[in-house]
């Protein structure tokens, strides 16, 4: 995208290790990235690369060993509150309806509570979920319950949104389905966007910018821009560059990771 | 499902009828004395001619179980979430706690009289003492039982402390804190009677010990009904609650298995 766009993320050399017994584990190896204003950006990496660890740090809930970290161009190294946040699991609060899940979020926020409430019900209006807004959220399936998590994440006013394999407790079907229907949201709102994932298609179907990521301690390997325009197709992935693209980050992540996808 | 709720009734319903019937034919076939063992009709007679005056001391009874219950579920709730919140305080009065919840009622009653008299306050002390342990004890644990993903959802959007408490720990605890209270709604009858036996000038407990010393054993079996009555209606009551205030759990897998077969 525009390089003159405003930096809503900016990771600037941060490393993160722990300690296991006496030994000290390197998890992040000095990790620069950017995300710009309406840009959605991935992390694609093998299994235990440490990407949740690089979200817990840029939610403020770890700090960095080295590093630091800026969120809408303030310095923001282990402050929280300046993120909004999609989960692996939908993480909706059982004892409250679907609508008081998203507006207690907004509240959060910082949302005035009436219009905390007029936000959650037009927007599940909108995304076809209005009749069970006042419902508990056992009711939804899993994909509809990942739909109210990610509008919930997509209208708290936050300068990032940081999406944490959000698909992948989803069967293939649903998967494709959410990834659909949430390019063609996203698409239409161009929120800034953090999103992490192990799937090389979602990665390609769904970004402006790809970080590929070593295995642990994780290091920028490449950062790819991916040149398919929007709005996008959601049969991108029979163009030819598409498949060109696949094989030079399956490369780049190795054997490893080729097998599970 | 009709069915077998009818059955759930009727069954125990049964039981108990019949249990009486052996019970009064005993009493006529072995001509057993009536101040040994009253017959069921004996005692049904007594229950009549003494309606007015047990249904007197019941309620002075249930008033008192009601004072304890309130007091001793006020202080067990706000000392739960004092624990909670602050750790130290756990660790420094939990000795002191479960030493109290470890003399017996029999001794420590008549020390209470000896300090505070034979006015209500030694038998509210006895009580609030007997009601505020399950409370506490099993809130507390609930609070400490929270989701961890919930948790740290909240954590990464930057949710206040107290946010965490009133949007995550508290629901997450009341079904801990319902259990508590159903433990508590029969002990604070029995512990009420047991108050009113040591010294006290009504209630079901002081109408039992007059019966006693008069050797009347079918007015005994009049108060002992009229005290699992009253237990058996506080039970009932914090269940119901529990059943009003819980509404957000998903069916039940017995209904679920129900309506498949």
């Amino acid at each position: 995208m525009n390089g003159e766009q405003e930096v809503k993320l900016r990771l600037d050399g941060v490393s993160k290790s722990y300690a296991r017994g006496k030994q000290r584990h390197p998890v992040l190896d000095r990790i620069s990235l950017t995300v710009r204003e309406g840009e959605f950006v991935t992390l694609i990496g093998p299994s235990g690369s440490g990407k949740t660890t690089l979200f817990r740090l840029i939610g403020g809930v770890e700090r960095p060993d080295e590093g630091q970290i800026y969120i809408g161009g303030e310095l923001a190294t282990g402050r929280r509150g300046l993120i909004s946040y999609m989960p692996q699991q939908a993480s909706l609060f059982p004892w409250m309806s679907v609508a008081a899940n998203i507006s207690s979020a907004l509240a959060t926020a910082g949302v005035p509570a009436k219009e905390a409430e007029t936000l959650a019900s037009r927007w599940l209006e909108r995304i076809g979920l209005g009749a069970v807004a006042k419902q508990y959220p056992h009711v939804l399936s899993g994909g509809m319950q990942q739909r109210v998590s990610f509008l919930r994440a997509l209208l708290m006013p936050r300068d990032i949104m940081c999406l944490d394999e959000p698909f992948a407790a989803l069967d293939a079907l649903t998967r494709a389905d959410m990834q659909a229907w949430l390019l063609q949201l996203w698409e239409a709102e161009r929120r800034s966007v953090l999103f992490v994932t192990h799937s090389i298609e979602e990665a390609l179907t769904l970004s402006d910018r790809i970080y590929v990521l070593s295995p642990a301690p994780a290091r920028v390997l490449a950062e790819l821009a991916v040149p398919f325009p929007r709005p996008r197709r959601v049969g991108v992935w029979k163009d030819p560059a598409f498949v060109e693209l696949k094989e030079r980050v399956l490369a780049m992540l190795g054997e490893g990771a080729a097998h599970g996808r | 499902m009709a069915n077998k709720s009818y059955r759930s009734v009727l069954l125990p319903v049964a039981t108990l009828f019949g249990l009486a019937l052996v019970w009064q034919a005993s009493c006529s076939l072995f001509a057993i004395d009536p101040w040994m063992l009253p017959s069921p009709l004996d005692i049904a007679e007594r229950m009549g001619t003494d309606a007015a005056r047990l249904a007197e001391q019941s309620a002075a009874t249930l008033t008192l179980a009601l004072k304890g219950i309130g007091l001793g579920v006020g202080f067990g709730v706000v000392s739960a979430i004092l624990f909670h919140l602050i750790p130290g305080v756990r660790t420094a009065l939990s000795p002191v706690i479960i030493i109290t919840q470890n003399i017996p009622l029999i001794a420590l009653g008549p020390l209470l009289m000896l300090w505070f008299g034979f006015g209500i306050l030694p038998k509210l002390i006895l009580l609030v003492l007997v009601c505020y342990f399950p409370v506490a004890w099993s809130m507390l644990a609930g609070l400490g039982q929270a989701e961890p993903h919930l948790r740290e959802y909240l954590a990464m959007i930057g949710a206040k402390r107290w946010e965490v408490l009133r949007r995550l720990e508290l629901p997450a605890s009341l079904p801990y804190f319902f259990s508590g209270l159903k433990i508590t709604a029969t002990y604070s009858i029995s512990s009420a009677i047991v108050a009113e036996w040591l010294g006290g000038s009504e209630g079901i407990g002081h109408y039992l010990v007059l019966k006693k010393n008069g050797y009347d054993t079918a007015g005994v079996f009049s108060a002992i009904i009229c005290i699992v009555a009253l237990s058996l209606l506080f039970y009932g009551i914090a269940a119901l609650l529990e059943r009003l205030v819980i509404r957000w759990r998903p069916p039940r897998s017995e209904e679920k298995g129900g309506k498949a077969a």
